[in-house]
């Protein structure tokens, strides 16, 4: 039989687990939302956010977890992330002619003001592109380090199911 | 001035991590939409607690902490329903 959580923990731990996963996704979030004015990012808040999914996985099992992402949601959003990074840095190459310059802020005024508009951050600091870099890098390591942890768990059940 | 860059994309955030959460039938522990209105209480006291970020005035909560616990609920509700 694989390893299946879901039997050896206690009550308490099942009631007390999504809960607090739940607070820390939420944590994660708010990490990745103030990369550009607090400690912490993008990597920082995915990390936050896959810690809760693997404490639901640990203590669920994979069969039995809550959060269950499935193989096309991972993949769709680990190209969002990438594909949106490098869109960002694009947009930044075409209009100015540096890669990831930042179109929001636009320190410099290379940009005319639309485009600048467009890419503005909603909020008082003048952080330009960074909050979006930090949501895409937040969105890739949150399902990066969630798959890499299902990985190893289906690896232990694939590995006991030969035996 | 309301800063809606953290509710817009912590709302954002939540929705694509709520579309993962699924509740098991086999499971005799079920988390109901009771348990998510706690949840959410909670959620608020929490962002009561952690305040807003600095220089962010509009508000006393941390608005992307409870904009990302309500995407989550949203995201599960659009999960259950498709």
């Amino acid at each position: 039989m694989f390893y299946n959580g879901y039997d050896k923990m206690s009550t308490i731990l099942k009631i007390f687990t999504f809960p607090a996963s739940f607070i820390i996704i939420c944590l994660g979030i708010l990490t990745i939302l103030g990369g550009h004015i607090t400690p912490g990012g993008g990597f920082q808040g995915g990390a936050m956010i896959a810690s809760g999914v693997i404490l639901c996985i640990v203590v669920y099992g994979l069969e039995h977890s809550p959060i269950q992402l499935s193989h096309n949601l991972i993949s769709i959003i680990e190209s969002i992330g990438a594909l949106g990074y490098i869109i960002m840095g694009l947009v930044g190459l075409f209009t100015t002619g540096f890669f990831l310059y930042n179109v929001g802020a636009d320190f410099y005024h290379l940009i005319p003001n639309t485009i600048y508009m467009i890419f503005k951050y909603p909020d008082v600091t003048n952080a330009g592109i960074v909050p979006y870099l930090n949501i895409f890098v937040g969105l890739k390591v949150f399902v990066g380090l969630s798959a890499v942890v299902i990985a190893f768990f289906q690896f232990e059940r694939h590995e006991k199911s030969e035996e | 001035m309301l800063n809606l860059g953290p509710i817009i994309f912590g709302l954002i955030i939540g929705v694509i991590v709520g579309l993962t959460l699924k509740n098991n039938p086999d499971n005799p522990i079920v988390f109901t939409k009771s348990s998510f209105i706690v949840i959410l209480i909670v959620t608020i006291v929490v962002a009561w607690q952690l305040g807003p970020f600095p220089y962010y005035t509009d508000l006393p909560i941390a608005t992307g902490f409870v904009s990302g616990a309500i995407g989550i609920i949203i995201g599960k509700s659009i999960s259950k329903a498709t």
